[in-house]
């Protein structure tokens, strides 16, 4: 993973489970962080049921995370204003309210704890059992306080952080409403270069139609460019606002709203909470729509997903007929371009899935997940029902079309052979918890954690009499999620448990530059 | 070592939309005692046809119109359905891909294993429960008393393919055929099933008819392949013969396709085309479509058999014209 590659999706502590009843979770997925780049394979390993595909459909928002934040750098607030993100804006004084009110209370709690300090070393001179009663009694009153005021001292600075997400330590200005007013500005160019993209969107329509017509209307392509141009410069705009606020209010005029503002150390942990992304799971569900655009799934079962009593064109053709306005005509053309690219013919237009095989009706979902302008796509066990021979091909045209059209893969799959030839990283699952994450060179090479080592070694060989080692053969089955083991979840099973795994959950930590392992054995060192 | 299945030129056809499709043209093959035999081919090439035609099983629409299948001597082609159904389960016992669909819902896993023992092998219901505890022990299976009071539902897929094959061996069956049995697990857990079988067939000497799309999963079990296509078998060896030397264009083709984790530098090389539907009419070889060397005589000639080596068969006009040069 090369340095100055953008950042395409962005995962903080993900959360998703499921409720069973009243108290009673399926911890699908537990506090996953990692981020993907633009135009990478990424690839997810992990028996069934370790939230391989749980992760990627809340990726997309087929269901709600419970916590934790999916941010997508696809489009950023520049290009497109989520409506999240103008209510954040006109909260921001209540954020710096709040966080001061909240304050200002744990200060004068402070105060009568001090009261009470005094009173108890003024006690504890003498020593009654009238007196000692009494004692315990401020020592409670103490603790309670003490408590609140650090509770308050909590509430505050969580504000502050809430804060901190749409303007970063600008949060902390006194003059906020400037950079309200700024941040308004910005969002309302954003507003007019989204009511462009609708335009410059509508005018490509006409083109396309005009094109398939047999004429190309070449007045329009001009506007269209036209048009690109003053989406830019309002983005550019929106950008520049923002830019202005950070150059005049940043790092002055801080407001003292608890003891630590004034500390740079701070100020750039709450510059660190800026997001420049959008969060997807506070996206309006159309809002999140529009977003699909981009972000696309393609499923294992291709029988599955296809319409049987819908020709092959026509399953395909919705996807226009849904996201955009073209005509019947410019609808078909675009159709059969795509079974061209995805490698079948335009005759298949119309037939009918069950006259397909595997493979065919796999390409047809591919040309599906990429007839808009996808960026993103999750595979979820895409390749694994077909046989090998087929699954190459499969393989191979994903690596054409992400080539072709950059695009970035979130490939799951239980096959470790596919995911070493197919992707550039790899994250490896247990339970809904992150174990191993690498390159998927280094992963192979220099395997850390025991699941992992167990994974590979389980693998079945194409070559023959080798020394089926045994070492690392799991016993038993994986754990159920209602109530995954305490301390490491793979403890049950790992053959190199120690105490340690029993009680505490290992730490994520980075053994050598981009290769995350969370495992007890390392992090000792 | 006895043959225990001996299959010969068997055609099986399928009725589809009253016309007669072959969906096995003439496949052989032979299977010892103790030994494990793998059938390899990509889905709709003959392989689950040909255990269902073993079997009895075939569905209405399916007949089996020639050759002859042979268990321990016994002609099955020409038996009555009740005669088959009393060696089905005591003879020759079949574990699936499913290991759910397979195991019945509503019955406790102790009945459903019982249930076999006292009706192929006379046993009382005490004997029946011993033997079953028994063989659930060698599958490896904690608490086996427990066990057989609980449903399918309460056992992972792991757990009940291992139930499957307790169930099936407990019999003492001479011919075990497992269709795609790991195929729906995860790796972890189809090491574990592979490592079980190759076991058990030891401790019963039984001839296990193996069916798999897999071939890394076919070089950790078998003693022989059979490598089928689109109906006819192309190429038949030892599973040293067929890994050291495939001899047969599309054997070679199905390797290369194979991802393989040891290797660092791999090129994913599919076999060009599609999987002939068994209604297209192809004459000769029925691989030549798709085949980088196919020549005229491949368009007209089905290719006949040739052994290269003692006990490596090969159907293929290349191989052989590179042979006799």
């Amino acid at each position: 993973m090369s340095e100055d590659k953008k950042t395409l999706l962005e995962l903080k502590k993900l959360k998703k489970y499921f409720p069973v009843r009243r108290g009673v979770y399926i911890k699908a997925i537990e506090d996953v962080s990692f981020s993907i780049t633009e135009g990478e394979k990424f690839g997810v390993v992990g028996e069934s049921g370790c939230g391989k595909s749980t992760l990627g459909r809340v990726i997309l928002q087929l269901y709600p995370q419970t916590s934790g934040a999916c941010i997508y750098y696809g489009r950023t607030f520049d290009e497109m204003c989520p409506k999240y993100f103008a209510k954040e804006i006109a909260k921001l004084p209540q954020y710096q309210k709040k966080a001061d009110e909240y304050f200002k209370k744990s200060l004068e709690i402070d105060k009568k704890a001090d009261v009470v300090r005094i009173e108890i070393d003024a006690l504890s001179a003498r020593g009654s059992d009238k007196e000692v009663k009494k004692e315990a009694q401020l020592a409670k009153k103490l603790s309670t306080l003490e408590f609140r005021s650090k509770e308050l001292k909590k509430d505050a600075s969580r504000q502050l952080r809430e804060g901190s997400r749409t303007v970063g330590s600008l949060i902390l200005c006194k003059d906020l409403p400037a950079v309200q007013e700024l941040f308004s500005k910005a969002q309302k160019e954003t507003v007019i270069s989204s009511e462009k993209i609708h335009k410059y969107r509508d005018l490509e329509r006409h083109y396309e139609e005009s094109r398939v017509a047999g004429n190309p209307d070449e007045n329009i392509k001009k506007e269209m460019e036209d048009i690109t141009v003053q989406i830019k410069e309002h983005v550019a705009a929106a950008k520049a606002f923002r830019q202005e606020a950070w150059d005049t209010y940043h790092g002055k005029d801080i407001l003292p709203i608890t003891e630590r503002c004034l500390d740079p150390e701070y100020q750039k942990k709450l510059d660190g909470n800026y997001e420049t992304g959008i969060n997807l799971g506070k996206l309006t569900k159309p809002e999140m729509r529009e977003l699909r655009r981009e972000m696309q799934m393609i499923f294992q079962d291709p029988a599955a997903s296809l319409d049987p009593r819908q020709s092959v064109g026509k399953s395909i053709e919705e996807v226009y007929k849904i996201n955009t306005d073209y005509s019947a005509q410019l609808r078909k053309e675009k159709t059969m371009d795509l079974l061209e690219k995805v490698g079948l013919k335009r005759e298949h237009y119309y037939s009918y899935p069950h006259a397909l095989s595997g493979g065919q009706k796999q390409r047809v979902g591919i040309a599906r997940a990429i007839a808009l302008d996808t960026k993103f796509i999750v595979l979820d066990e895409s390749v694994s029902a077909l046989d090998v021979s087929v699954q190459a091909q499969i393989l191979q045209l994903l690596n054409e079309l992400s080539d072709e059209k950059e695009l970035t893969y979130f490939f799951i799959t239980h096959d470790l052979g596919v995911v070493k030839h197919f992707c550039d990283r790899i994250l490896v699952m247990y339970l809904g918890n992150l174990c191993e994450i690498a390159d998927s060179k280094v992963l192979f090479h220099n395997t850390l954690h025991p699941y992992t080592q167990s994974l590979l070694a389980s693998v079945p060989r194409l070559t023959l009499n080798q020394e089926h080692s045994t070492e690392f053969v799991l016993e038993g089955d994986v754990p159920s999620a209602m109530n995954p083991p305490k301390g490491c979840p793979f403890h049950t099973r790992c053959s190199k448990c120690m105490d340690i795994c029993k009680k505490e959950k290992p730490p994520i930590i980075e053994k050598e530059p981009g290769h995350f392992v969370a495992c007890h054995l390392y992090s000792q060192e | 070592m006895g043959k225990v299945l001996e299959v010969k030129d068997l055609v099986t056809t399928f009725r589809i939309d009253k016309k007669e499709y072959e969906v096995l043209r003439g496949v052989s093959f032979d299977l010892n005692e103790n030994e494990t035999l793998c059938m390899v081919g990509e889905s709709g090439c003959g392989k689950s046809v040909t255990t269902l035609s073993v079997m009895g099983l075939l569905p209405n629409n399916g007949r089996i119109v020639s050759g002859s299948i042979k268990l321990n001597g016994q002609e099955l082609t020409t038996m009555s359905p009740k005669e088959l159904n009393t060696l089905r389960g005591k003879q020759m016992g079949m574990i699936f891909q499913e290991p759910m669909t397979a195991l019945n819902p509503l019955l406790t896993i102790g009945r459903q294993m019982t249930e076999s023992l006292m009706l192929h092998k006379g046993m009382s219901k005490k004997e029946a429960t011993e033997t079953a505890i028994s063989y659930l022990e060698k599958v490896g299976i904690a608490n086996p008393e427990e066990r057989l009071k609980q449903y399918p539902f309460q056992l992972s897929g792991g757990l009940r393919q291992r139930i499957m094959i307790a169930m099936v061996m407990s019999v003492q069956p001479s011919l075990l055929i497992a269709d795609e049995p790991t195929t729906a697990l995860d790796v972890t857990i189809q090491k574990q099933v592979l490592v079980l079988l190759n076991k058990l067939k030891k401790d019963v000497s039984t001839g296990v008819l193996f069916i798999t799309h897999d071939l890394s999963v076919v070089a950790e079990i078998a003693d022989r392949v059979i490598v089928l296509y689109s109906g006819r078998k192309v190429e038949e060896g030892t599973i040293e013969q067929i890994f050291a030397k495939p001899q047969h264009p599309y054997t070679v083709g199905l390797m290369n396709a194979v991802p393989n984790v040891d290797l660092d530098e791999f090129d994913i090389q599919p076999i060009p085309g599609t999987f002939p539907n068994i209604t297209e009419d192809i004459g000769g070889c029925r691989f030549h479509p798709r085949c980088p060397y196919a020549t005229e005589r491949c368009r007209k000639e089905v290719p006949a058999e040739l052994e290269t080596e003692p006990g490596h068969f090969v159907y293929c006009h290349k191989v052989e014209e590179e042979q006799s040069k």
